[in-house]
């Protein structure tokens, strides 16, 4: 018989402690402060048009520089410029970015609330830009509140492109509670 | 070419024109949902919205900062945003109607530029706060 693992323990003794994740119980632990400095491994992001025009249809925005190689270049610009928000979609589905940290954090998703994104921006992105992409943690702060603690995560990426240029460093704080 | 706002003539506590969105729809957040990559189905799924005890789904946050992007570069050329910041402050749902506005906080001299800082909001119609931020600019003096 396999003995029962450590946190199902604990679930006995008190179910709000543990929560179950991944098919197995788990002491509920905030994130863990050791975890500071972890680094995902790089991950590239090909910048393509379609996905600029996509992303510019869903938030209603016909800035034309964005989707007019001939505007942009009225402006200066080599060619269309990533927008503002461009480098939202690094860290969804289409990496895997975001659920790669959390499970190397350990926090369950469903904890998991985005408090506070900041992007800044060396140089323009632009269309067949290739990004390397290099995501670590940042900083683990906990904070006490009324209604218990929170843990407030920090994640920085730091984004190269094919030139080897630091184009964008993007900062995300996430907020985990117990 | 683009009409960007002159920071020149203007000053610290003046507000840069309110930038008005069209209702949030549903079809949108399926739309950003597929762009963006956060398939999050709170967000596309009125049934899974409501398993969470809310009243339907709710509109992604990056989306809302999208429509702040919007607004920022309506009023200031790309190339001149060097920093945007957001705090996401309250859900957003369809039918909304957002409105981003911004005031300028500080503006310093730098070289031949002026550095603009700027913080900015998005509200609905009831003026409930769906996020606050601040954006930086290294506004380009023209002094011919």
């Amino acid at each position: 018989m396999v003995p029962p693992p450590f946190a199902a323990d604990w679930a006995r003794v008190n179910p709000l402690f543990c929560r179950f994740n991944e098919g197995k119980w788990k002491i509920a632990t905030m994130a863990d402060k050791s975890k500071i400095g972890v680094k995902l491994p790089p991950y590239v992001l090909k910048v393509e048009r379609v996905k600029i025009r996509e992303l510019m249809g869903a938030i209603g925005d016909d800035n034309p520089i964005y989707l007019d190689k001939s505007k942009a270049e009225a402006e200066g610009y080599p060619d269309t410029p990533c927008p503002p928000t461009y480098i939202t979609m690094a860290f969804q589905e289409f990496t895997g970015a975001y659920l790669e940290i959390f499970k190397m954090l350990d926090v369950p998703l469903e904890h998991v609330l985005h408090g506070e994104e900041e992007y800044g921006y060396n140089a323009e992105i632009f269309p067949g830009d290739v990004l390397h992409c290099q995501l670590s943690c940042e900083s683990i702060i906990e904070k006490k509140t009324k209604s218990g603690s929170l843990d407030l995560i920090t994640l920085q990426t730091i984004f190269t492109n094919q030139k080897d240029q630091t184009v964008l460093k993007a900062r995300s704080l996430i907020i985990e509670r117990l | 070419m683009a009409v960007y706002v002159n920071f020149s003539h203007m000053q610290v506590g003046d507000m840069l024109p309110t930038v008005e969105k069209d209702p949030v729809t549903k079809t949108q957040l399926v739309r950003y949902a597929g762009a963006s990559g956060d398939f999050n189905p709170l967000h596309t799924d009125d049934a899974v919205a409501q398993k969470a005890g809310l009243k339907g789904v709710i509109a992604q946050g990056p989306l809302i900062m999208g429509f702040v992007g919007q607004a920022i570069t309506h009023w200031v050329s790309k190339r001149d945003l060097k920093r945007f910041q957001v705090r996401f402050k309250g859900m957003t749902f369809p039918g909304d109607i957002i409105s981003v506005s911004a005031t300028i906080t500080k503006k310093v001299p730098e070289g031949e530029n002026l550095r603009i800082l700027c913080h900015t909001e998005a509200k609905d119609q009831k003026g409930a706060l769906k996020l606050t931020g601040q954006f930086e600019v290294l506004y380009p003096v023209d002094i011919s």
